[in-house]
C-alpha cells in the first residue's frame, strides 16, 4: 500500500466524525459555491442591462448609493446628444412595482420612437402610442402573468392595455414592461425626470475620450457607467452580494479551520500509542506531520465535493423563491476552484497544528498512552 | 554470535520529574552481537527504560550508549537509526486496527526507499515465515491474540533490523500462546542470528535466554 493510500484511508477510521466534520464545512463551501453562482448571475444579467440596447454606456446621477436612486434632468438628454462623438441617446425612467407576486416588477419609461433605437424587438403585436395607456410587456413577465396582447395589466390602481410582446435578451428587461415615458414620469410623479441616459457613440469616437468629457462637464451631477467595475460605484447591492461574499467565505473559513483542528486533534489523541509505534519503528517527525495534514486534505477535499453538490443545489431551490426571471444562473469554474482552494486552505491551516503536536510527541509517552 | 560488541553502554543515568525519579543509575552493559538477552526485575526497577535507550526511543541525561557502531548520545535524529537496526515488538501487539494484516507489516517499510511492489513482496515472506499469509487481507481485529503478536513480529523483521527489542511479549497471552510466541522468537533469533533482547518479570521466560541481566533501582544487580 501507497502512503498516499494509507492517509486516503485514515481520516475514515471514524465514520461518523468524519461524516460530521465533512458536513461542518461543506455547509460553509455550498454558501460559497450558492453566492458565488448567485452573485455571477446579478453580474451577468446587471452587464446585460448595462449594454442594453447596444447602447456604449449609460449614463446617471452621480454620488447615489443605488442606481435605482437616481434622477436626472430630461434636459440633459438633448445636451448629451449635442455632445461630440454622441451618436444617439435613450432615457428611461426605472420604476419597481409589486405585481403579480412579483415584488420587483420592472416597469421602464421610454418615448415611443426610441423603442427601435434601444433595440427592444417586438415578436408579437405593436409597439405602444404615448399617452394612450398602453404598454408592451416583456416575453418573460408575459410568461409568468399570463397576459397576452389586448390583456390588461394593473399597475399602480390603473389599468394598461398590452399592445404587444417583445423581447431583448435581457433578463431584467424581458421581466418587465415598457411604457410611455410620460406617463411613467406622471404615474411616479417625477416630471421631467429620468433614472438613465444610455448613449451611443459615433463609430470613429473613442469611448474613453467621450465618457471622460461627459464626466468632467457634469461633475457632481452625472457620472458615466461603462464597466460592471464603474457600476460597482453606484449599484449598491452588487457591492453587498460582494462583501458578504467575502464575509462568508471568512467565516466559512474560520469555523471550517476550527471544525478540522478539533477533529484532527480528537484523532491524534485517540491515535496517540500508534503513532508512538510508527515512531518506534523509524518514521520520521516529517512523515507524521505529512500523514495527519495528508488526512486533514482529504477531509477538506472530500467536503469541497459535497459542498459544491450543496451548493449547486441550493441554487436550484433559491431561484425559484423569487429570483426566477430576475437572475440566470451563471456556472463559472472560477467559483468551484475557489471553494476547492478555500477547502484546501482550510485543510491546511486547520491541520497543521495538529499534525505538528503528532509529530513531536515523545515516543516512549506515546507508547505509554492508555 | 560473535565476539564483537552489539551494545556498549558506559555509566548511563536517565531520571525523570526533574531529577527526582532516577530510572537508570549508572548502567554499565556488553552486549555481543547475535545473544539472546533477558532483562529482569520487578516493576519500577529501570528494565524497561534501559530498552527505551537501546532502542533509541529516549535519550540518557548522562553517559554513553553505543548500539550497532552508533553513537546514540551524539546522534540528533534517532528514526532512521530506529528504522534500521532496531525492531519492537510490545506487550500490546500495537497494531493498526483499520488496515490489512499485510499493510501493517509494510508500514516500518516506507522510511526505506523500498516501491509499493517490493514492500509487498517482502511483507508477505514475512507474513509466510510467521504463518500468516492466508490471512495477510484480514483486519487485525479478525486475529487470536496470538496470532496479532506474530503479525508483530513479523512487522518487527520488516527492515531486517540487527536487534529485536521485545517488552513483555508474552504479558498479555496465555502460558500456551505465550509458550509458541517465545519459541518462533528463540528460533528467529538461532536461524538469523539476530539479537534478542527481551524484558520480562516473568523467570520461566527469561530463563530462555542465553543470558539473564537483572536490574533493580536502576542499576544492574547481577550479570
Amino acid at each position: 500500500m501507497s502512503f498516499l493510500s494509507l492517509v486516503v484511508k485514515n481520516p475514515f477510521r471514524n465514520k461518523t466524525r468524519t461524516a460530521l466534520a465533512v458536513m461542518g464545512i461543506a455547509i460553509g463551501i455550498a454558501t460559497i459555491v450558492a453566492l458565488g453562482i448567485i452573485t455571477d448571475g446579478l453580474k451577468s444579467s446587471t452587464e446585460e442591462t448595462l449594454k442594453a440596447g447596444g447602447s456604449d454606456f449609460m449614463v446617471v446621477e452621480s454620488n447615489v448609493s443605488d442606481m435605482m436612486f437616481s434622477s436626472i434632468d430630461e434636459e440633459r438628454l438633448s445636451d448629451l446628444k449635442n455632445t461630440s462623438g454622441i451618436q444617439d441617446v435613450v432615457g428611461v425612467l426605472l420604476a419597481v412595482y409589486p405585481i403579480n407576486n412579483n415584488p420587483y416588477f420592472a416597469v421602464m419609461g421610454i418615448n415611443a420612437d426610441k423603442l427601435s433605437v434601444g433595440e427592444i424587438s417586438l415578436i408579437e403585436g405593436r409597439g405602444f402610442s404615448e399617452n394612450k395607456d398602453e404598454i408592451i410587456i416583456g416575453k418573460a413577465a408575459s410568461q409568468k402573468t399570463g397576459k397576452k396582447v389586448e390583456d390588461t395589466l394593473e399597475i399602480s390602481g390603473k389599468k394598461f392595455k398590452i399592445t404587444g410582446i417583445y423581447e431583448t435578451g435581457d433578463l431584467q428587461q424581458d421581466g418587465g414592461v415598457f411604457m410611455s415615458l410620460d406617463e411613467l414620469q406622471e404615474l411616479e410623479k417625477k416630471d421631467d425626470k429620468l433614472t438613465m441616459i444610455f448613449a451611443k457613440i459615433d463609430k470613429d469616437a473613442d469611448l474613453e475620450d467621450v465618457t471622460d468629457r461627459i464626466d468632467n462637464t457634469y461633475t457632481n451631477e452625472l457620472m458615466t457607467v461603462k464597466s460592471l467595475e464603474d457600476l460597482g460605484k453606484v449599484e449598491s447591492g452588487l457591492k453587498t452580494i460582494n462583501t458578504a461574499s467575502w464575509a462568508i467565505s471568512l467565516l466559512a473559513i474560520i469555523i471550517g479551520g476550527i471544525g478540522v483542528v478539533n477533529t484532527m486533534i480528537m484523532s491524534v489523541y485517540e491515535r496517540t500509542r500508534e503513532i508512538g509505534v510508527l515512531k518506534a519503528v523509524g518514521w520520521t517527525n516529517r512523515r507524521i506531520l505529512a500523514m495527519i495534514l495528508g488526512e486533514s486534505l482529504v477531509l477538506t477535499l472530500v467536503a469541497a465535493v459535497v459542498g459544491i453538490a450543496m451548493g449547486l443545489v441550493a441554487v436550484q431551490l433559491l431561484i425559484p423563491l423569487g429570483l426566477e426571471g430576475f437572475i440566470e444562473p451563471v456556472y463559472k469554474m472560477e467559483t468551484f476552484l475557489k471553494a476547492i482552494g478555500i477547502a484546501l486552505f482550510v485543510g491546511l491551516i486547520g491541520g497543521f497544528y495538529p499534525a505538528y503536536r503528532a509529530s513531536r510527541l515523545a515516543p516512549t509517552e506515546a507508547l505509554r498512552y492508555e | 554470535m560473535n565476539n564483537e560488541n552489539i551494545i556498549e553502554i558506559r555509566e548511563l543515568k536517565k531520571s525523570f520529574e526533574n531529577g527526582t525519579i532516577k530510572a537508570l543509575d549508572g548502567i554499565n552493559l556488553e552486549i555481543k552481537r547475535g545473544e539472546y538477552v533477558s532483562i529482569i526485575g520487578p516493576s519500577g526497577s529501570g528494565k524497561s527504560t534501559l530498552l527505551n535507550m537501546i532502542g533509541a526511543l529516549d535519550r540518557a541525561n548522562e553517559g554513553e550508549i553505543k548500539v550497532a557502531g552508533y553513537d546514540l548520545s551524539k546522534m540528533r535524529d534517532l528514526n532512521r537509526f530506529r528504522s534500521q537496526e532496531i525492531g519492537f515488538i510490545f506487550q500490546l501487539h500495537n497494531l493498526i486496527p483499520n488496515i490489512t494484516v499485510l499493510e501493517n507489516v509494510e508500514i516500518p517499510m516506507y522510511e526505506i526507499n523500498y516501491s509499493s511492489k517490493e514492500m509487498r513482496k517482502r511483507a508477505m515472506e514475512l507474513l509466510e515465515y510467521v504463518e500468516l499469509l492466508d490471512k495477510m487481507k484480514r483486519k487485525p481485529t479478525a486475529l487470536s491474540g496470538g496470532e496479532r503478536q506474530r503479525v508483530a513480529i513479523a512487522r518487527a523483521l520488516a527492515n531486517n533490523p540487527s536487534i529485536i527489542l521485545a517488552d513483555e511479549p508474552t504479558g498479555s497471552l496465555d502460558s500456551r500462546t505465550g509458550q509458541m510466541i517465545l519459541q518462533r522468537l528463540k528460533s528467529l533469533h538461532e536461524k538469523e542470528n539476530v539479537t534478542l533482547i527481551m524484558v520480562t518479570h516473568d523467570m520461566n521466560v527469561a530463563s530462555m535466554a542465553e543470558r539473564t541481566i537483572e536490574v533493580l533501582d536502576g542499576k544492574i544487580v547481577q550479570n
